[in-house]
C-alpha cells in the first residue's frame, strides 16, 4: 500500500484544497440573516437613554426599570429573503429600546434544532413556531404556557382571525400569539391573460374555467398543478370548499374521505387533465410558470417575490385564490411568536420578551413586505398595510383561512393524505375513493398511536 | 524463540496506548450510542418528555412485523426501496471504477489529469451534487430533457415517475463516488508485480487472459473490501433522494417510492417523537446489514 501515500494521498489533499472553494458558496444562502443580526446587535451599543422608548411606546415602561440591561435570544427559521426583513425588525427594536438587546438566529432543520435545544436546556427566549406545531412542540416541553403575560400585554383575539388565533391555544391555555399568515395565493400571467381577451384573476369556477381553457393551446398550458407539494395543501382548501373537513372537531378522526373530499380531488384531476402537465415534480409549476409558458399557478405567497414583478420577464401578478366549491376557504400556515422551555424561569426576560412580542406584533407591517399578511387585524386596516400590494389584495382571503385541530402530532396525520393526493395526481391511483379511505384508515391509526403517547394534556411547566 | 515465548507473554501496555485515542472516539460516539440505542429499542422513548417513557419490551419490534399496520407499510417500502438501490447500484459501483482504474494504469499521457477528473465529484458534498443533479433532471428547462427534446427523444418525468427516480439517483450516485472505489482499485493494481505479467505474457497470454489470470486473482482482497463497504454505504443512501425527489412519486399504498429506509427512520425518530420504535428500526436495517456483509465474506473465502 505504498502507492497509497503516493497517489491517493496527494490526490486528495489536491482536489479537496481545489474543490473547497466550490462547495462554500452553497453555505452561504442560510448564513444570510447573519449579518443583520450582528448589525441588529452593533445598533444596541449606542443607547440613547430615555427619550426613544417614550416616543416609540408611549404606553410600555422600560424593562429596565427594575432589570437593567436585559439580553434576548430569539430564534426563527427564516432563512430565506424573508430573514432580512426580520432582521431589520429586530434592529429597529434593538435600536429604540436601549435596555433590551435582541439578538436574532435564523437556521433550518428548524424542528430538529428546537428539539435538540430542549433536550440540552438552551433554548432562546422567544421563538417563532409554525401554527400547526404548537400543540406538539406544547407536549414535547419545548413551549410554555402564556397566559398571564398575554394578558399583562393586552392582546386578545378580538384582534384576529378566530382560526388563527385559536391555533395557539392548546389544552385549554395558551401558548403562542400570531405574526403573520401566509395564504394560497393564486399567481397569473397578465400578458397571456390579456392575449386571450381576460382582463381580471378568475374569482368563481366557471371564469377559473374559461380562461384556463383559453389559455392551454400548443405549449401553453392554462393551470399547472404538481404530483408534490403543495398538492396536499390545494386538497385542504379544495375540501373546505367544498364543505368538508381534514379531521373531526376533536382530532381524533380523518374526515377527508366525505363526499366533499371526493368531489375536491375530482375537481383537481380534471384541472390537471384539462389544463395542466401531468405529473410535475414539486416546483416544476412555477419553474413552467416563470418561463411565461402558464396562465394560473397556487402555490404559497411566500412565492410572490420569485414569480411576480421582477421576479420574471412578463406581466406576472399575485391575487386571492378563486371561490371554486359552494363556500370560501383558503389554505393557510401562520408564523407565531412563543416562550420555550427554561429550567429556571428569568422574570425579567418574560417581561423584555413581552415587550419585544408586542412590538413586532405592532409593527408587523414591515413584516408584510417580506411577502407575509399580517395576522393582526388592526395592522392589515392601516394605511401603511393598505399601500402594499399585491399583499393588501390578497390581505382578505386570510379571513377565510382554517387551521388544524389543536392536538399534539397532529402533522403526522397529513402525511398519508399527501400520499393519497400524490398518488392520485401522478396516476399510480386511479380510485379517488379507495385512496382517500386507505389514507383515512393509515391516518386514524397515527392519531391513535399519538393518543396513547402523548396524552391528554402537556406536562404542567 | 524462547525469547519470542517469553515477549509474548509479557504485557506491554505500549500497544494499548497507541489505540487508545481511537478507542476513546469510538467508545463514545460508536460504542455507547450503539447499546444505548439497543436499550431505547425496548421503550415508547422521546428525550424530550421523560415523564411519558414506557417500558415496552419487544413491541416496537413486533410492530414492524404486524402486517397490514401503518408502521409495517412505511417501515417495509422504504426497506425495499433501500434494497433495490443496493442491488441497482453497488454492480455499477464496481464495475465501473474497476475498468476505468485498469485503462488508467497504463501508461497514457495525461492519465494523472484524468485519475483527478474521475476522483473530483466524491471530494464533493451530498447536497451539492444532490443539486447538480437535480439541475439536471428537472423537468421544466433541465439539461437532460433540454437536449433528448432537441434530439427528438421521449422526455421523462426524471424525479416524479418509477422507474425514472430511482435511475436517476442511482446515476447520481454513481457518478458522485465512483472515484473513491477507483482510486483503491488503481492503488491495489500498482502494488500487483509486473513480473508476473511479463511472465504470463511470456507464457502466450493476451490481455484479457492477463487481466483474468493475473489481475482479478491478485485484486481479491481488494475486491472484497470495495463490495463490503460499499454494499454499506449504499444502505445508508439518505441524502440523495431528500435533497433530489423527496421520496417522491407517493404511492397510495403508503411511502414515497424512493424513501430510503435511513430516511423513515429519521422521519420516526426526529420528524415524529418516536425515538423508541426508529431505534427499533435501526436495529433491524442493522441485523440485516450484518448478516449481508457475514454472506459477502463467506461467499468470497469459499473460492479459496
Amino acid at each position: 500500500m505504498k502507492s497509497f501515500a503516493r497517489i491517493v494521498l496527494p490526490v486528495l489533499i489536491i482536489l479537496s484544497m481545489v474543490l473547497s472553494a466550490c462547495t462554500t458558496p452553497t453555505a452561504a444562502p442560510t448564513q444570510a440573516a447573519a449579518p443583520t443580526a450582528v448589525k441588529a446587535a452593533e445598533a444596541t451599543k449606542a443607547p440613547v437613554p430615555t427619550e426613544v422608548p417614550a416616543v416609540v411606546e408611549p404606553t410600555q415602561a422600560p424593562a429596565g426599570d427594575t432589570c437593567g440591561n436585559v439580553e434576548l435570544q430569539y430564534w426563527n427559521p427564516f432563512t430565506g429573503p424573508d430573514g432580512p426583513f426580520m432582521g431589520k425588525m429586530v434592529e429597529e427594536f434593538n435600536a429604540s429600546h436601549p435596555t433590551i438587546k435582541v439578538t436574532m438566529t435564523s437556521q433550518g432543520e428548524y424542528y430538529t434544532q428546537l428539539a435538540t435545544a430542549a433536550a440540552a436546556d438552551t433554548l432562546p427566549d422567544v421563538a417563532i413556531v409554525h401554527a400547526d406545531q404548537v400543540p406538539t412542540q406544547a407536549f414535547r416541553n419545548v413551549l410554555r404556557p402564556i397566559d398571564d403575560l398575554v394578558v399583562e400585554m393586552g392582546i386578545t383575539g378580538a384582534d384576529y382571525p378566530a382560526g388563527v388565533w385559536n391555533a395557539g391555544e392548546v389544552a385549554g391555555h395558551r401558548y403562542s400569539i400570531p405574526l403573520d399568515i401566509h395564504p394560497m395565493t393564486a399567481f397569473y400571467n397578465a400578458d397571456l391573460f390579456k392575449a386571450a381577451g381576460f382582463e381580471a384573476a378568475p374569482k368563481t369556477a366557471d371564469e377559473f374555467n374559461a380562461v384556463a381553457l383559453a389559455i392551454t393551446a400548443g405549449d401553453n398550458k392554462g393551470f399547472d398543478i404538481t404530483g408534490g407539494f403543495p398538492v396536499q395543501q390545494i386538497f385542504q382548501q379544495m375540501l373546505h370548499q367544498f364543505g368538508g373537513s381534514e379531521f373531526n372537531a376533536e382530532g381524533t378522526e380523518a374526515t377527508w374521505n366525505s363526499e366533499a373530499g371526493v368531489k375536491a380531488l375530482q375537481w383537481m384531476k380534471d384541472v390537471q387533465t384539462k389544463y395542466s402537465e401531468p405529473n410535475l415534480e414539486v416546483d416544476a409549476e412555477l419553474n413552467a410558470f416563470k418561463t411565461g409558458s402558464v396562465g394560473m399557478v397556487w402555490n404559497g405567497i411566500w412565492q410572490t417575490t420569485n414569480v411576480t414583478g421582477d421576479g420574471v420577464e412578463f406581466d406576472g401578478r399575485a391575487t386571492a385564490v378563486p371561490q371554486i366549491g359552494p363556500q370560501m376557504a383558503v389554505w393557510a400556515g401562520s408564523h407565531q411568536f412563543t416562550l420555550p422551555v427554561h429550567k429556571t424561569i428569568d422574570p425579567c426576560k418574560d417581561k423584555a420578551a413581552a415587550i419585544f412580542i408586542k412590538y413586532m406584533v405592532e409593527n408587523s407591517v414591515t413584516w408584510a413586505k417580506a411577502g407575509q399578511i399580517p395576522a393582526s387585524a388592526a395592522v392589515r386596516k392601516s394605511a401603511e398595510f393598505l399601500a402594499i400590494e399585491p399583499q393588501a389584495s390578497i390581505a382578505p382571503s386570510v379571513e377565510y383561512a382554517f387551521f388544524p385541530p389543536s392536538v399534539p402530532g397532529i402533522t403526522d396525520a397529513y402525511g398519508p393524505l399527501g400520499e393519497a393526493v400524490g398518488a392520485v395526481m401522478n396516476g399510480t391511483a386511479t380510485d379517488i375513493k379507495a385512496a382517500l379511505d386507505d389514507a383515512a384508515k393509515r391516518a386514524n391509526e397515527i392519531l391513535a398511536q399519538n393518543k396513547t403517547t402523548y396524552g391528554s394534556a402537556p406536562k404542567a411547566p | 524463540m524462547t525469547a519470542a515465548v517469553t515477549r509474548k507473554h509479557r504485557f506491554s501496555l505500549t500497544p494499548y496506548l497507541f489505540i487508545l485515542p481511537h478507542l476513546i472516539f469510538f467508545a463514545v460516539f460508536i460504542g455507547y450510542p450503539f447499546f444505548s440505542g439497543l436499550y431505547i429499542s425496548f421503550f415508547q422513548y422521546d428525550v424530550l418528555r421523560p415523564e411519558a417513557t414506557v417500558f415496552v419490551g419487544l413491541q416496537n419490534y413486533l410492530d414492524l412485523f404486524k402486517a397490514g399496520s401503518v408502521k409495517f407499510i412505511e417501515f417495509w417500502n422504504s426497506m425495499q426501496v433501500t434494497l433495490t438501490f443496493v442491488i441497482f447500484s453497488v454492480p455499477f459501483l464496481v464495475v465501473i471504477p474497476l475498468v476505468l482504474a485498469v485503462l488508467l494504469n497504463i501508461k497514457v499521457p495525461g492519465r494523472n489529469f484524468f485519475r483527478a477528473v474521475y476522483f473530483a465529484p466524491w471530494v464533493l458534498s451530498c447536497a451539492v451534487i444532490s443539486l447538480i443533479w437535480w439541475w439536471i433532471f428537472q423537468s421544466q428547462g433541465g439539461l437532460l430533457n433540454y437536449y433528448l427534446k432537441m434530439l427528438g427523444l421521449e422526455t421523462p418525468r426524471w424525479l416524479s415517475t418509477m422507474p425514472y427516480a430511482m435511475i436517476s439517483i442511482i446515476i447520481a450516485t454513481v457518478w458522485w463516488t465512483m472515484g473513491y472505489n477507483m482510486i483503491i482499485f488503481l492503488a491495489a493494481l500498482q502494488d500487483i508485480p509486473t513480473d508476473l505479467y511479463e511472465a504470463a505474457e511470456m507464457d502466450g497470454a493476451g490481455s484479457w487472459a492477463r487481466f483474468v489470470h493475473v489481475t482479478l486473482p491478485l485484486l481479491r482482497p481488494v475486491l472484497v473490501f470495495i463490495v463490503i463497504t460499499t454494499i454499506i454505504a449504499s444502505f445508508n443512501l439518505l441524502g440523495q433522494p431528500m435533497m433530489m425527489t423527496r421520496g417522491a412519486p407517493a404511492q397510495p399504498t403508503g411511502g414515497g417510492a424512493t424513501e430510503p429506509v435511513m430516511l423513515r427512520i429519521f422521519t420516526e425518530g426526529f420528524v415524529r417523537p418516536f425515538q423508541g420504535s426508529a431505534a427499533a428500526m435501526s436495529v433491524v436495517v442493522a441485523t440485516i446489514m450484518v448478516i449481508f456483509s457475514f454472506a459477502n465474506f463467506r461467499i468470497f473465502r469459499q473460492r479459496d
